[in-house]
């Protein structure tokens, strides 16, 4: 059990790593290099700054916000819980005194962020069973929720138990250790993750998230990176 | 169909492939903001009318003959083979949309769903499947422009004949002046009309009012290899004008009242000696500098409200300028709700108008919210600035008995000119 | 003026938008038999240059066009 579980910690992460990077990078490319389109494709009437208002409309989405604003509440919802997530994450290899301007415990939020943003994954897999959305979805879309609460429920399960049931085999130290590890290139998996009892969360979230990492660039997951040249494309 | 036919309909979507599409075909989330974007789904509120199940239509073939993905996993992502059955849905898909990007205005990235269309319209040109009469239309304009010897005579007579009306009806002087002049070469604006005398007769008019030293040109200005979405006979169309404008050495090119003929002079004939003009923005341009005088008498006691042509207006910019010629025609001038960004689409885009009665009846029940809204501002003038939309919204002044009087911009100018 | 020219069939064609005088016409010469004449009535200057271009497209055959009063005659035989 033990090599299955060093076999997801640590070959498969750096293996998710690197179709993630190199994939991500080979689609840009791959796509910039292509002809500019040789017409303007903007929207009248045009507002300047456009590249503000292309930023407003990649960060804020107000089209969805007009049209949609329930959509809108757990979109910008899952969307700021993940960037939390993320920002959680780059905490765990060490202290970083911008992310303490609020002072918090590592992962900001108590464990609620993560909750938000499972709920919100929720929502957002569930309206795809009403229609019209029903009528638009295809097996990606709920294939690739399915991944995303699944990471996001196991990787929250050990931040709930750590803060909410005093469970402390697993704390930030052990986390530190192994992932500085993966850093260095000498991988090293400490035993309280390895042997803990909650070493299966870990692991299955670890699992999912490299698997939606490597998925990610040949899926509609691009939009990460393409909504804010579309949007510039549209404010001309 | 067979293989051969198969990888040469792939080789035209390859050439679709530039960086926007590439954009707009990886991009979409299914999140369904689009739902209620398109006038036909609102008229008419079936799943295939979303502008993201049209758009999935042509990307379902992109992902299957383009992508690893769905080479490799097609159910993933719904991939689907280049088949018959495919073309059938691509011409639905294409052919029930208007163009008209209001469902660009809601799309978080702003995907565009025409330029998606332009794929399934050039397959279907590929696989001779498009519909066959705005083929010959286009075809027609095309030899126009290759054997113009051949026609100017008659053309020639044919104006001839108009200018009596000019004439006749604005009493100008035309002692010793041309009232319909034709390759003027060093004229300062090439006047780009369609076949019809009624887009001839009121921008004549109101160029003689103005003083302008303009030319009439041979061809119409609309262009139906865009609306059949064939980029070769687009261009060649396009280049008949072009290359006349450069002939007759002139500073403006202005389109007449064609919202598919503007965007694609506007946007698609890259940097020339002359600037693109709508005949909108120039009369705006004659009444801003004093050039030309109109009066309010002409349409008193009138409420006026205006529809603005998608390709003229949230595609092309021209939105201020209809709205400051009408201030001079009117006090009683209502805006449409909710503001141009967001304004329906006639229903007779892309092709469809030109279509004829064979889409009279989808484009009655598509445009259903189109009526409505123009209802709702209590108008009795609709004006307009675009022969396809005049065309539709007169055919739904009739369907729903409206009681309008729907007219066009130019003509309303020059009824209510005041010539001194 | 001539009245020489017996048409099997005649369309009026005055005053339509644009391009229904061609549209219509293309539709109108299939009713026709091949040898047969339609004429096809405009005011439109554009159907000067228009009709004779459509019919070397479709390659039907223009066989004679008269102006009078303002109106535009156009006769098209049938040859496809």
């Amino acid at each position: 059990m033990q090599t299955a579980y060093y076999l997801v910690l640590v070959p498969m992460v750096y293996a998710a790593f690197a179709v993630f990077v190199l994939g991500t990078v080979w689609r840009l490319v791959q796509t910039a290099r292509r002809p500019a389109h040789p017409t303007t494709l903007q929207i009248f009437p045009k507002k300047e700054p456009a590249w503000l208002y292309a930023v407003g409309d990649t960060f804020l989405m107000p089209s969805i916000f007009r049209h949609s604003p329930v959509l809108w509440f757990f979109l910008a919802v899952f969307h700021v819980a993940v960037l939390l997530l993320i920002i959680g994450h780059l905490e765990l290899f060490g202290d970083w005194p911008i992310f303490q301007l609020v002072p918090h415990e590592v992962f900001l939020g108590r464990g609620f962020v993560g909750l938000v943003a499972a709920v919100s994954v929720l929502y957002l897999f569930f309206r795809r069973f009403h229609a019209p959305v029903r009528d638009l979805s295809v097996p990606e879309d709920y294939y690739l929720l399915i991944l995303l609460f699944l990471t996001i429920i196991f990787g929250s399960q050990m931040d709930w138990a750590r803060r909410w049931y005093d469970y402390d085999v697993m704390g930030v130290s052990a986390y530190r250790a192994y992932l500085w590890s993966l850093v260095m290139l000498k991988p090293f998996v400490p035993d309280e993750i390895l042997y803990s009892g909650h070493a299966f969360m870990l692991v299955l979230h670890v699992f999912f998230a490299n698997l939606f990492l490597m998925v990610f660039p040949f899926t509609k997951m691009m939009h990460t990176f393409l909504a804010l040249p579309m949007n510039l494309l549209r404010r001309g | 169909m067979d293989q051969q036919m198969r990888e040469d309909l792939l080789k035209l979507f390859q050439t679709k492939l530039n960086r926007a599409m590439v954009y707009y075909l990886e991009t979409c989330t299914r999140c369904g903001v689009c739902t209620t974007a398109c006038h036909v789904y609102q008229s008419m509120p079936q799943a295939r009318y979303i502008a993201a199940y049209r758009a999935e239509i042509v990307r379902r073939i992109y992902k299957k003959h383009f992508k690893g993905q769905g080479k490799l996993w097609p159910s993933y992502g719904e991939a689907k083979e280049l088949t018959e059955a495919a073309l059938q849905e691509l011409y639905d898909a294409a052919y029930s949309c208007t163009g008209c990007r209001r469902c660009m205005v809601y799309c978080p990235f702003g995907i565009d769903t025409q330029m998606l269309m332009s794929i399934a319209k050039l397959l279907l040109v590929g696989a001779h499947a498009e519909p066959e009469i705005l083929t010959l239309l286009a075809d027609t304009s095309i030899e126009k422009g290759r054997s113009l010897e051949f026609f100017k005579e008659g053309f020639l007579q044919g104006v001839k004949n108009l200018e009596q009306k000019v004439v006749e009806k604005w009493k100008l002087e035309a002692e010793g002046k041309t009232v319909i002049p034709v390759d003027v070469e060093g004229a300062e604006l090439l006047y780009v009309a369609l076949a019809g005398a009624h887009s001839i007769i009121p921008a004549a008019a109101v160029f003689n009012a103005a003083g302008e030293n303009w030319t009439l040109s041979f061809f119409e200005a609309v262009n139906f290899g865009a609306f059949v979405g064939d980029p070769t006979r687009t261009k060649l169309i396009l280049d008949r004008i072009v290359n006349e404008a450069l002939r007759l050495k002139v500073k403006e090119v202005c389109i007449c009242e064609c919202g598919t003929a503007y965007r694609v002079m506007k946007q698609l004939s890259g940097t020339q000696p002359f600037k693109v003009s709508s005949v909108t923005e120039v009369h705006a341009r004659y009444l801003r500098e004093g050039r030309i005088r109109v009066s309010k008498k002409a349409f008193e006691g009138q409420v006026v409200t205006y529809h603005d042509p998608c390709q003229i207006a949230r595609n092309g910019g021209v939105l201020e300028e209809p709205r400051f010629i009408l201030q001079h025609l009117t006090d009683d001038f209502r805006e449409m709700a909710p503001d141009p960004r967001y304004n329906y689409c006639c229903g007779g885009g892309g092709g469809l108008v030109a279509l004829g009665e064979d889409t009279l009846d989808f484009r009655m029940k598509s445009a259903k919210v189109k009526a409505e809204q123009v209802q709702k501002t209590g108008a009795t003038v609709l004006a307009t600035a675009c022969e396809n939309c005049h065309t539709q919204l007169s055919d739904l002044n009739r369907h729903y008995g409206l009681g309008l009087n729907v007219q066009f911009l130019t003509s309303m100018v020059a009824d209510a000119l005041v010539v001194s | 003026m001539s009245e020489a020219i017996h048409a099997d069939k005649v369309m009026d064609l005055k005053g339509l938008p644009c391009p229904m005088p061609v549209v219509k016409v293309s539709k109108g010469i299939k009713e026709v038999a091949v040898g047969q004449i339609l004429e096809a009535q405009t005011t439109d200057p554009g159907s000067l240059t228009d009709f004779p271009a459509w019919a070397r497209t479709s390659g039907n055959e223009i066989v004679e066009t008269i102006q009078e009063n303002g109106i535009i005659r156009i006769f098209i035989r049938r040859k496809v």
